[in-house]
């Protein structure tokens, strides 16, 4: 970051660098969500031609800036101070929200809004910008008819998952967190042509179990705050540093634990949850699947692992990590059983999940390691299967898997592509899935052999049911529906002679989540340099006895007596 | 008596917007009947004047309650004018400069001058009811909301469901009022005084911890009269009949306004201070296991049954009946001064604003999509509109979301802070209310999405395709009321201190 660090003229451009990345960060969570209700708001009754465009250049901008601000702390990390917290800030951008008493008794609440990014949130983020950018290209040709409220709808969920990944504040975690249900709900009641009772089955489940989350992050701050006198306890940064200071005790952990964890083993979902989850994939427009990140787990490494750390070393390991073990081994059977292709990849990703969620229980460095790879690697590799999965829509007007067969004849391109990201979801050596599979593993073998290896029997499993799709959809006898075969092909404007390759739009959707497949299996140190100081931190449990700083700036200042702390870090490099 | 009559006359200052309101209010029902030709017909366009004019005495309410300064000490006075009193007139002037746009919007010209002069008075006597400081007084000013709100109920429309639906209005009011009428004269009974701030005293500086007999009948007939007002279970059964019944704005006003009246009139009996009141007797604490039931009895009912409706006005008013039990949550957790979380009437004064936005600006959408003749009955006429009226679409989504307790809208935070103050209670039963709460917010997230479902998943009903220039005309007050609402409901996510600072009284 900090190539010469003498003299005052670099304090002043340091001063205006993170003055420019906290607005610069603002503008990428909100800038979204803007362009969203200008594009109702303007042009409700527009063409698709306009909303598509403008959509695609508004998710590129959301790209451009994630990598500016992303981007720049993946090469160079900052976060890596001696006296931080579990949770740590590395930028950010803060907004007194309210106050409240103080009583007759105690100090009174602070609530601030605070955004910031660190190591696993800038990964988040440029994961979830690339995969915005991908899901309007591979919606270009699908979506005609309402074709501006469906764009307003990504353009907000993107916002919602950007802004989850940013937040670090327990309300405002829990608001993004909210703000990503709504558009996907929209999305499947406006575009699916499945039943009501589907479309609020997706809603429903998912919001009830995170209104038990929002009881417990009232129950946690004001139970923190109670007891240690933290005074603001929203904020993940100073709740962090309290907790860490002084544990609850554990009775208090465990059932804060369970209210906590229950929106997240929805949203992931674990094994008896996760009914929801087909359901969705298969109604959503392709856009909603390829966007449906695994916010469980962030969730479950914001809140319960620095907050709990007792309750999730066992209650956690011992219903969680079981429930993850079984849901491994459920979701792969799952998988080899359906018949959508979408359906396929649902049931893909509870096994997938899974296995992270073995590694996240496993409350040790590596497997935290590996569950956090696993939160990035998901993204890509899963999302780009959904990217395959709407391209093949796109050209036979179905996904069932008993209709299509031996493409690999007419599509090289979509083979070779389907090929390539099925092994990096198996986890294929030298791509991005195994690194993250293995490390979660690993962690998990630490603690409890026994789920490990039932893990380890998942994931062969999931080779099996993703290699037995990709043989017969590929490489059996040539066929494919009848009235398919002509004129239905939408990818390319509806211009006929049959089902084609894929087209120029669509290799610029699925070559970059190819590219950062291969980049990151090849070069796993990429995230692991990032995440590696958040994830050392969010288990370290002694505290140096100074004041503890719990952002680097306040307020998007950059001020003077914070500046020897990245001096710190930019020599220990 | 020396000293109590200065103060009856310095007591007129206490109350002058109050006053200007109903001087218009005469002015109104002076000369409204002159502009008005026998047979009912007047001029059209004339209701736009009456509107100017009753936003103007809106306006100038305003003025002089922005100018008042909050008296503190006790007074032995019939009104006083506490921090309580001073948020109440700004919460009740604001709503009511939306419920003058809604009235404008569903009141023909002949009758617009009555409407809109019966809504001020109902203003003025929410305002009479936080001003209060004696049970004569409180009583009188609960009927300056009663009465006039029959003849609010009445006058737009004249057809057999309005009728029906004022008469059981009226009814049921005055036999509420008996019993409020007939608690009061046993606290006066048990007490030997009407003054609140007497009565108070008297009651927690008995030396019996055990309650006086009377006192305990009075305060659960009062309870009983006013749960009326509140809608709470047992005592909701006539709201879906009267919303079903009565016009858009006065279905908006009966979700809105009786339950600020009956709530500030709740707690303005119970004592400022649970912990002060401990030495003597107190009624309040012998009536919180009731409270409890009322609350969930309350949030459970009116959420179920409105699971099942199919009148998008009989699902409000089941929709305001478990608002009101979130609102008894507030009213339960009550003053509790010792943590540094929200209290109970904190919470219950936030909570109250955050649900006028939303309820006031969801029966606005519903007015400014239908018209008088033609209201929005059944999901069917909500079907499609995002098609029919993209803003309107958009009002009504982000009120819908408020009103299901969605981040980004005011409704969150609202309840977020009941749940909070119910949590930090001592004992089980905060924490039990708590946990119930959060299980209606879920229950009622169905019924709401079927609106939004409504309005964004389906196709438009033929009948209403081809008739947007029909309905555009006198919509536009209505349209305008409802834009506010929503966007003062994200407001209210954003700046909650604001609010709080007026809570607080100082701003």
């Amino acid at each position: 970051l900090l190539p010469n660090q003498q003299g005052g003229s670099n304090a002043l451009i340091v001063f205006v660098e993170h003055g420019l990345m906290s607005t610069l960060l603002l503008v990428l969570v909100l800038m979204p969500l803007a362009s969203a209700l200008l594009l109702v708001l303007l042009d409700a009754q527009g063409s698709y031609r306009n909303s598509r465009v403008w959509a695609l250049l508004s998710t590129l901008g959301s790209l451009a800036l994630a990598l500016g601000t992303a981007g720049r702390l993946v090469l160079e990390p900052i976060g890596a101070a001696v006296n931080r917290g579990p949770i740590h800030p590395w930028i950010s951008v803060k907004q007194t929200w309210f106050q409240l008493g103080p009583g007759a008794g105690g100090k009174p609440v602070e609530l601030e809004l605070v955004l910031g990014m660190d190591g696993i949130a800038a990964w988040m983020v440029l994961v979830v910008s690339l995969l915005s950018t991908c899901a309007v290209l591979v919606s270009w040709e699908a979506i005609k008819e309402r074709a501006t409220e469906f764009y307003a709808g990504l353009l907000a969920l993107e916002t919602g998952l950007i802004g989850v990944a940013c937040s670090f504040d327990l309300l405002l975690f829990y608001t993004f967190f909210e703000l990503t249900l709504i558009p996907l709900f929209l999305m499947i009641g406006v575009f699916s042509k499945g039943s009501a009772r589907d479309t609020f089955k997706v809603f429903l489940l998912p919001l009830a179990g995170s209104l038990l989350t929002l009881v417990g992050i009232v129950a946690l701050a004001t139970t923190a705050h109670s007891m240690t006198g933290v005074s603001k306890p929203f904020s993940m940064a100073e709740l962090g540093v309290a907790l860490a200071r002084q544990p609850l005790p554990i009775e208090y952990q465990t059932t804060i634990f369970l209210l906590l964890a229950a929106g997240m083993i929805v949203k992931l979902p674990l094994f008896p949850f996760h009914t929801w989850l087909p359901v969705a994939h298969s109604r959503a427009p392709i856009a909603g699947s390829v966007l449906l990140i695994k916010l469980g787990l962030l969730g479950l490494l914001r809140l319960c692992v620095p907050m709990l750390p007792l309750a999730c070393q066992e209650t956690g390991l011992a219903v969680l990590a079981v429930l993850a073990a079984v849901g491994v081994v459920y979701g792969s059977l799952g998988a080899l059983a359906q018949n959508d292709f979408n359906r396929v990849l649902a049931y893909g990703s509870v096994a997938h999940v899974g296995v992270a969620m073995l590694g996240l229980m496993a409350m040790n460095t590596i497997g935290l390691n590996g569950a956090v790879m696993q939160l990035i690697n998901l993204g890509l590799s899963t999302g780009g299967l959904f990217l395959l999965a709407g391209m093949l829509h796109d050209r036979f007007g179905t996904r069932d898997l008993r209709q299509l067969g031996g493409l690999s004849a007419n599509l090289p391109m979509f083979a070779a592509c389907m090929v390539f990201l099925s092994f990096a979801s198996i986890g294929l050596p030298g791509l991005n899935g195994f690194v993250g599979e293995v490390l979660s593993l690993l962690g998990m073998f630490e603690v409890k052999p026994w789920l490990a290896a039932t893990g380890a029997l998942g994931m062969a499993l999931g080779a099996w049911y993703l290699l037995s799709v990709v043989q017969t959809l590929l490489f059996g006898g040539l066929y494919m529906p009848v009235s398919c075969t002509a004129s239905n092909d939408v990818s390319n404007g509806g211009a006929g002679g049959g089902p084609r390759d894929l087209v120029a739009r669509e290799l610029f959707a699925i070559v970059p989540v190819m590219a950062a497949c291969l980049v990151l299996g090849l070069c796993p140190q990429l995230i692991l340099g990032t995440i590696e100081p958040d994830v050392k931190a969010l288990l370290r449990r002694e505290l140096p006895a100074e004041e503890v700083v719990t952002s680097t700036d306040a307020g998007g200042n950059w001020p003077v007596e914070r500046e020897t702390q990245v001096l710190v870090t930019g020599e220990s490099k | 008596v020396d000293k109590a009559i200065p103060e009856i006359a310095q007591a007129v200052w206490l109350i002058t917007p109050e006053l200007l309101l109903l001087g218009v209010v005469c002015l109104k029902f002076l000369i409204g009947p002159f502009l008005v030709s026998e047979s009912g017909q007047a001029k059209p366009g004339l209701e736009h004047r009456w509107g100017s004019l009753a936003l103007a005495a809106v306006a100038g309410a305003m003025w002089l309650w922005w100018d008042q300064q909050v008296v503190t000490t006790p007074t032995l006075g019939p009104f006083r004018l506490d921090a309580i009193t001073w948020y109440t007139r700004g919460l009740m002037l604001s709503a009511a400069f939306i419920l003058v746009l809604l009235t404008w919007s569903q009141s023909g010209a002949g009758v617009a001058a009555e409407s809109q002069a019966c809504l001020l008075a109902i203003v003025a006597g929410v305002n009479l009811i936080s001003a209060a400081n004696d049970l004569a007084m409180l009583f009188l000013a609960l009927e300056l909301v009663s009465i006039p709100t029959y003849l609010y109920l009445s006058l737009p429309r004249r057809d057999e469901l309005s009728q029906e639906a004022t008469v059981k209005y009226f009814l049921l009011s005055l036999f509420s009022s008996a019993f409020v009428l007939y608690g009061f004269s046993m606290l006066y009974g048990a007490t030997g005084t009407t003054n609140l701030t007497a009565i108070q005293a008297v009651l927690a500086s008995s030396q019996s911890t055990l309650a006086p007999p009377l006192v305990l009948v009075g305060v659960v007939l009062v309870l009983a009269g006013l749960s009326f007002r509140v809608t709470a279970v047992p005592f909701h059964f006539y709201a879906p009949d009267v919303f079903q019944g009565a016009p858009v704005s006065g279905a908006a006003l009966l979700s809105f306004v009786p339950k600020v009246a009956g709530f500030i009139a709740l707690v303005r009996l119970m004592p400022v201070d649970a912990h002060a009141a401990s030495a003597g007797f107190d009624a309040w604490m012998m009536l919180k296991p009731v409270l409890w039931w009322l609350a969930v009895l309350t949030m459970f009912l009116g959420n179920l049954l409105a699971l099942i409706q199919t009148d998008v006005r009989r699902l409000l008013a089941y929709s305001s009946i478990a608002h009101a039990g979130y609102l008894l949550v507030g009213l339960y957790a009550g003053h509790e001064q010792r943590v540094a979380t929200p209290d109970g009437v904190g919470a219950l004064f936030f909570y109250l604003p955050v649900y006028g936005l939303m309820t006031l600006g969801l029966f606005a959408v519903l007015a400014a999509a239908g018209s008088l003749q033609k209201p929005i009955t059944t999901f069917d006429d909500l079907a499609g509109l995002s098609r029919r009226h993209p803003a309107l679409a958009l009002a009504l989504l982000v009120l819908v979301f408020s009103l299901t307790g969605l981040p980004l809208t005011g409704g969150f935070l609202g309840k977020v802070h009941l749940f909070w103050a119910a949590w930090n209670l001592p004992g089980d039963g905060g924490q039990s209310l708590a946990v119930i709460l959060t299980i209606n917010a879920a229950i009622a997230a169905a019924y709401y999405l079927k609106l939004i479902a409504a309005a964004y998943f389906e196709a438009p009903a033929p009948h209403w395709k081809g008739d947007a220039a029909e309905s555009s005309g006198s919509s536009v007050p209505a349209a305008i009321a409802s834009g506010l609402c929503a966007a003062l409901s994200v407001a209210m996510f954003f700046s909650p201190s604001w609010v709080w600072g007026l809570i607080n009284g100082s701003f």
